[in-house]
């Protein structure tokens, strides 16, 4: 078995997670997530032209010119146009339909409505207040079981340490996602949904596991004395873990691949954010935690020496 | 971190046959799950044998998944209930009302079987959710959703489909001339001094229990057979009628049984002030304290002279100056208690103290106080027919212009003597005239009451009711009661909805979806398998055996559960795929560093199991802990996703940890003792150990 010095490196990741951190938070703030009518109210309409789509421009135009002022138009699938508008009630949906029919409809080329999704004010109001309980809650039952996961490991890094660490990397997966999603909502139109929300919180309880397997065998490492420094037990420890990690992620990438790529249009920014929050995971509980949990003791041993 | 409690290898105490015994019921526990995914082939087979042999197997229920509405298509639609007329104790009861009247409209009118109508509270707002799994035509269920519920009042309909033929008119007369030659003999004899009895045995039509009785129908009122009643009126005991006496029924020949008093009625008129906040006040002209001190003045002026113009000058009862105040005749039991109970015991022709009752204050006149008798009869009855007993009507029900919009409300009340569950109706001024008029023609017979179409409840008119104020009673449950309220006040206090969200999902998108994300199930899940198999080897095989135990019982649990399928709820299984491959893989990966510190193949083995738990623990308890919060929060998407990741994580540690192990621990007794290619790290790697420890 090799032995693959991650620990000696330590500031390298560290400088590159910052950077990444800074990155996103920059792009979070900056260019700023666009939230799916989930959160806003809005409707979400998609239809199908039977035989062939008309110039997207034109429906646009069409629509803007009319009622639907902040229409958004875009195409998906070969035949298919998604629109987005302010919340329709029954009548207004049904005369947007029919209007669609009757200026770019033909005998043959019908338009057939295949989603339709409206969501007033009061409800998105409601799932906003819920998503973020949701947010709340499982963030504090992570952290629960994290305080109690390392109690009993004490020395030489308090057990506090390693949850703070943990939590640490767990906001670098959670920032790097949601970077990304910045971009993509900036310039494909990709949007923020419930779904999104969902995938976030999966996310966490994901990248948790890994760091906790990893600081689980430190623990265990520390115990037998397998090596003579803390960093080295650390660094033992990775190596012991790491193919364990990666190959657990790929195992969890595979079906999530599969997912993103043959699983519709529906369900594609859900299994992105997955893609994207577990590859992280994975590398954080490597390139983040461990090092920095090595980087912690060091300053500990500083302080004390000076003390 | 726990320390492991199990340090020392669990083979122990575990023989060869025990093992076979446990893979069995893995493989057990597999063809079950198979079964139940699959009942249609496990059906084919089960007809097989019953076929073959008599052993008469039964067949499994050849249910589906429950797909949710993104897969099958349907529409999910969120109503606002409208309930600011209504005052806050009864809103939540106002809508449940219209929730039923929804299901029922869903269920009826647009034949969705499996519907879900919720009602949902958010802060003061009522809402309203209706999933519609497999609907076609949306556009008509939300119109059908959205219209105002109709409560009609029907009565039976004596009008026949059409006019009588010749043969029908002479059928219709032949019988009637029976019967009157059959009421002639019988009255003949009677005049001989018959036993009037026995000529009941002989000649009555009355089979309703009358025969054994000697023909005795009981007690009989002016209200419920005024025929009978008349010629009873004067008659002495035991006196036996010289004519025979026609009613609707037919020929009666009566015997006066006995008497006796019946119920007091009184006669009177009122004066009504009613103040805000009392029932059915709709425009208040007085706060209590007002109407209080208006009231007491007009009684000391009240004379029985002046009483009209009074009651024409003040009361506030709609429509009660013009009818001077007057409530008829009136027995117990129709009034308000308070009201009933002064009417009844003030002196006659006099005016009352101030009476307080739900619907304000009332001064009573009353200018009328009788006891009617009852009479006792027994009779022999020659039964005629109509012509609606020849030809039925083309309607059993015909409208009576009563509806919803006349009735005000219905409760569910309790009879005070009998302590029967009742639901009561009161009807506003108009309702109460026609309800009067309806039940006046109707006594004995039934009133139906109609909620969009459907028949609520088909009561019988014991007497006409005039006062607006009726309770059916029948021997209700009180949740059988608090149904029939709730109906009646959907169509009385119309509840409108208002869509503020909508999901619909086309049946093909639907499909579309499921197939695709079927499908990249089932890559993702090979992949998964060949991954595991060329990177592991044996233990990889063994993995993907537990795998297809996993995915079977998963899916099995899932149906059994009843487990709405979502596009999500696949996502969740599918992640949980790669979860169930972790725990696996930690194990393997401990395997493998067992071995190669030159341990035996079945010492490593257990080592690797039981040091591999406290992380295969740990790492999905944080999952876990994801799942339950978004099952506890979540609507739709949110719980599809996290209860199949959650029981996918859960059957996952059962399929991962403890059938991994039993199939392991029977192929590696097959294995030669420090294994062989087939294990990843079966050539002792006493370097890699050496060397890092003693890395500097």
């Amino acid at each position: 078995m090799k032995n693959i010095q991650f620990i000696k490196y330590s500031k390298l990741w560290l400088t590159i997670t910052t950077t990444v951190m800074i990155v996103s938070i920059g792009l979070v703030a900056i260019l700023g997530l666009k939230p799916g009518i989930d959160f806003t109210g809005g409707s979400l309409l998609e239809v199908e032209f039977q035989e062939a789509l008309p110039d997207v421009n034109l429906v646009r135009s069409y629509l803007q010119e009319g009622e639907h002022k902040n229409a958004v138009v875009q195409a998906t699938g070969d035949r298919g146009l998604l629109i987005r508008t302010a919340f329709l009630n029954e009548e207004e949906h049904q005369q947007l339909v029919a209007g669609l029919a009757e200026k770019f409809g033909t005998e043959k080329n019908t338009v057939d409505e295949k989603r339709f999704e409206t969501i007033g004010s009061s409800v998105s109001k409601t799932l906003r207040e819920r998503a973020i309980w949701a947010i709340i809650l499982v963030n504090l039952g992570i952290i629960s079981y994290i305080a109690y996961a390392f109690r009993k490991v004490s020395r030489p890094v308090a057990s506090w340490k390693y949850g703070a660490i943990a939590i640490f990397a767990l906001i670098h997966d959670v920032l790097l996602v949601m970077g990304v999603f910045a971009i993509l909502g900036r310039y494909v139109g990709t949007e923020v949904d419930i779904a999104f929300v969902v995938a976030l919180l999966t996310v966490l309880g994901y990248s948790v596991n890994d760091t906790i397997v990893v600081f689980d065998r430190v623990r265990e490492n520390l115990l037998h004395h397998k090596a003579d420094t803390f960093g080295e037990t650390v660094n033992f420890g990775l190596n012991q873990t790491i193919m364990r990690s990666i190959n657990t992620t790929l195992t969890t990438l595979l079906p999530l691949l599969a997912l993103y790529f043959i699983g519709g249009e529906t369900i594609k920014n859900f299994s992105l954010a997955l893609l994207i929050g577990i590859a992280s995971g994975a590398y954080s509980s490597i390139f983040i935690a461990s090092p920095l949990l090595a980087v912690v003791e060091r300053w500990q041993v500083r302080r004390l020496a000076k003390a | 971190m726990q320390k492991n409690k199990y340090a020392k290898p669990a083979t122990k105490g575990i023989t060869r046959a025990q093992l076979r015994w446990r893979t069995l019921g893995v493989l057990f526990l597999l063809v079950v799950s198979l079964l139940v995914i699959l009942p249609t082939y496990a059906n084919r087979g089960i007809n097989w044998v019953n076929n073959k042999t008599n052993l008469g197997v039964p067949t499994l229920p050849a249910k589906g998944f429950n797909l949710g509405l993104d897969l099958q298509g349907g529409a999910h639609l969120i109503y606002k209930a409208n309930t600011e007329q209504i005052p806050s104790d009864q809103q939540a009861d106002a809508v449940e009302g219209v929730r039923d009247v929804i299901e029922r409209r869903v269920r009826g009118g647009l034949g969705v079987s499996e519907p879900l109508v919720q009602t949902n509270q958010v802060g003061s707002e009522h809402r309203i959710i209706v999933e519609l799994p497999g609907v076609t035509d949306v556009k008509q269920a939300i119109s059908m959703i959205g219209e105002t519920p109709v409560l009609e009042f029907k009565e039976e309909n004596n009008t026949p489909a059409r006019d009588l033929t010749k043969e029908e008119k002479k059928q219709l007369e032949d019988f009637n001339k029976a019967a009157d030659k059959k009421a002639r003999e019988a009255l003949a004899e009677t005049k001989k001094g018959k036993d009037f009895s026995e000529l009941v045995n002989k000649y009555s039509d009355d089979e309703s229990a009358i025969k054994e009785k000697g023909g005795n129908i009981g007690f009989v009122t002016a209200d419920n057979a005024p025929e009978l009643y008349k010629w009873a009126t004067g008659k002495k005991v035991n006196e036996v009628s010289r004519v025979t006496v026609k009613n609707s029924e037919g020929n009666n020949i009566l015997k006066k049984l006995s008497e006796r008093d019946g119920e007091k009625k009184v006669t009177a008129s009122h004066l009504l002030l009613c103040f805000e906040g009392a029932t059915g006040c709709d425009d208040p002209k007085y706060k209590k304290e007002e109407a209080k001190a208006k009231i007491d003045e007009i009684k000391s002026q009240a004379t029985i002279q002046n009483f009209r113009d009074l009651v024409k000058q003040y009361t506030t009862e709609p429509g009660g100056a013009d009818r001077n105040g007057e409530l008829g005749t009136f027995s117990k039991g129709q009034m308000v208690p308070e009201f009933e109970k002064v009417a009844f015991e003030m002196p006659n022709n006099s005016i009352s103290e101030v009476v307080e009752t739900q619907f304000g204050y009332h001064l009573i006149y009353k200018y009328g106080e009788e006891t009617p008798k009852e009479y006792e009869l027994a009779r022999i009855l020659a039964r005629t027919k109509t012509e609606a007993d020849i030809l039925p009507p083309a309607d059993q029900w015909k409208n009576t212009g009563l509806s919803g919009k006349q009735l005000q409300r219905a409760e569910v009340v309790e009879d005070q003597q009998t302590s029967q569950i009742q639901v009561s109706l009161n009807f506003n001024d108009e309702g109460s005239k026609l309800f009067g008029e309806i039940t006046g023609r109707n006594v004995g017979k039934q009133v139906a009451i109609f909620l969009d179409g459907e028949p609520l409840s088909t009561p019988v008119v014991n007497e006409a009711i005039t006062s607006g104020s009726a309770v059916i009673s029948g021997g209700f449950t009180f949740q059988e009661a608090k149904l029939l309220a709730q109906r009646l006040n959907s169509g009385a206090l119309p509840v409108s909805v208002e869509l503020i969200s909508q999901q619909t999902v086309d049946a093909t998108l639907g499909n579309d979806s499921l197939q695709k994300s079927f499908k990249a199930g089932m890559i993702g899940l090979i992949a998964v398998m060949l991954f595991m198999i060329f990177y592991y080897r044996l233990p990889g095989l063994i993995s993907v055996a537990s795998l297809i135990v996993y995915a079977s019982i998963t899916l099995a649990l899932s149906k059994l559960l009843g487990v709405t399928l979502t596009l999500s709820g696949i996502a969740g299984f599918i992640l949980s795929i790669g979860m169930a491959v972790d725990a696996n893989v930690l194990v393997f990966e401990r395997l493998k560093e067992e071995l190669r510190l030159g341990k035996s193949l079945k010492v490593a083995i257990e080592e690797a199991f039981v040091r591999a738990w406290s992380s295969i623990r740990d790492g999905n308890i944080t999952t876990l802990i994801s799942c339950v919060f978004l099952i506890w929060f979540g609507t739709g998407f949110i719980q599809g996703f996290a209860v199949t990741l959650g029981l996918g994580i859960l059957v996952s540690m059962l399929t991962a940890f403890v059938f991994s192990r039993i199939i392991a621990r029977l192929v590696f007794g097959w294995m030669p003792e420090k294994g062989n290619w087939l294990l990843v790290g079966y050539k002792t790697d006493n370097s890699a150990v050496t060397e890092t420890i003693v890395n500097k």
